[in-house]
């Protein structure tokens, strides 16, 4: 297990975008996973199945958080559990990918940009686009359907885009 | 050439490898000095009660009532203090003072023992032995009952049901040993027969 903890931490930390938060679920997955250790030593793949535990602890924090007075920040401008289409309308599509290619992609950027995507974008992005997960090991994951996660990714990268957009224009503004 | 991704963008014309790629180099911060190892240990900790669950049946119910006990404070029954000294160089068990308990026939208690420990112990052996007029609650048959635990640094309560099964003396011991040290605390139980009423 203490191999997989760094990178646990990591897509923790994407998702989270706060190194605080990123322990935190770490820390309670691995509280949930370690009276399992000898089940955990028969899988083949422990990381996907860590991976899981870890988004369920995650999507169950969110849902407190949506029912809680106090939140951590605006984040999720976009609702993440909106259905396919939906909302699609207000959103600017953002530069093309032949604009994207004559822009700078700066680091700075994209930190920003990502931070201001919605949570749930960022795990989707982050184990799709990121760490290479197929969509159907990301359908498991998640527990959702297939066809409802390739609208979410759709939708991620489409407001990522939007975002990265709108950095450029702030960044020119600022120049 | 161009290729499709899994959900049909036209990666090529889309050039979402580009932003693909640049996602791969975003940089994350790592973990604070000493995260993984304060995490594994957290949660090593933790799970008392679900280490419980490997054990066999009445006894997963005995070391669950550790876990519902440890950090509690002290209730109603008696308590006996036993410290454990892990520098000690004699091996001989160090008895405390034994604190004395009264029941009536037939009745059933918690007699709580508080186990101060100077450091962390993984894995430690607790063993209780009931012997004379008492008998563990749901162990009758057993002279005694032993699990692994680890014990924090500090107090630990173990909670241990006793029932007065025959009137006269009985003695309740917890023993711990750890990495081959053994020290114990006892509990003298006296069982009375209820009081009647003339009429």
């Amino acid at each position: 297990m203490r191999e997989h903890v760094v990178a646990l931490y990591r897509s923790a930390y994407r998702w989270t975008g706060s190194v605080d938060r990123a322990e935190d679920l770490v820390q309670q997955l691995l509280v949930r996973l370690y009276p399992r250790l000898a089940e955990l030593r028969e899988l083949d793949r422990l990381r996907p199945w860590a991976t899981r535990v870890m988004y369920r602890i995650f999507v169950d924090e969110l849902r407190r958080e949506r029912a809680s007075p106090v939140q951590f920040g605006a984040e999720a401008s976009v609702d993440p559990e909106m259905p396919a289409g939906e909302g699609e309308a207000w959103l600017d599509p953002g530069p093309g990918p032949a604009e994207l290619a004559e822009q700078e992609l700066t680091q700075e950027r994209l930190v920003r940009a990502w931070e201001r995507l919605g949570q749930e974008h960022r795990v989707v992005l982050s184990l799709h686009d990121i760490e290479d997960y197929t969509l159907p090991e990301l359908a498991q994951i998640m527990d959702i359907p297939l066809g409802t996660l390739k609208s979410r990714l759709h939708r991620a990268r489409a407001r990522l885009r939007e975002l990265l957009a709108a950095e450029r224009i702030i960044a020119a503004d600022r120049v | 050439m161009k290729g499709k991704d899994e959900i049909g963008l036209n990666v090529a014309d889309d050039d979402f490898q580009t932003l693909r790629q640049a996602l791969r180099r975003m940089p994350t911060p790592e973990p604070r000095a000493g995260f993984v190892e304060r995490a594994l240990a957290r949660a090593a900790a933790q799970p008392r009660s679900q280490q419980a669950e490997s054990l066999p049946g009445r006894l997963r119910n005995f070391a669950l009532r550790w876990e519902t006990w440890a950090g509690a404070a002290l209730g109603g029954a008696v308590a006996a203090a036993l410290t454990l000294v892990l520098l000690r160089t004699v091996d001989t068990p160090a008895v405390s003072p034994q604190p004395q308990l009264a029941l009536v026939l037939n009745e059933a208690r918690n007699v709580d023992v508080l186990i101060d420990s100077e450091r962390e112990l993984k894995g430690a052996t607790i063993r209780i032995v009931a012997s004379g007029s008492i008998a563990l609650d749901g162990f009758d048959d057993e002279r005694y009952v032993d699990w692994q635990a680890d014990l924090e640094r500090g107090s630990n309560l173990l909670s241990l049901p006793v029932v007065a099964r025959t009137a006269g003396k009985g003695r309740l011991v917890a023993v711990i040993e750890y990495q081959g040290r053994t020290q114990q605390v006892a509990v003298d139980l006296t069982v009375v027969e209820p009081k009647t009423s003339r009429s």
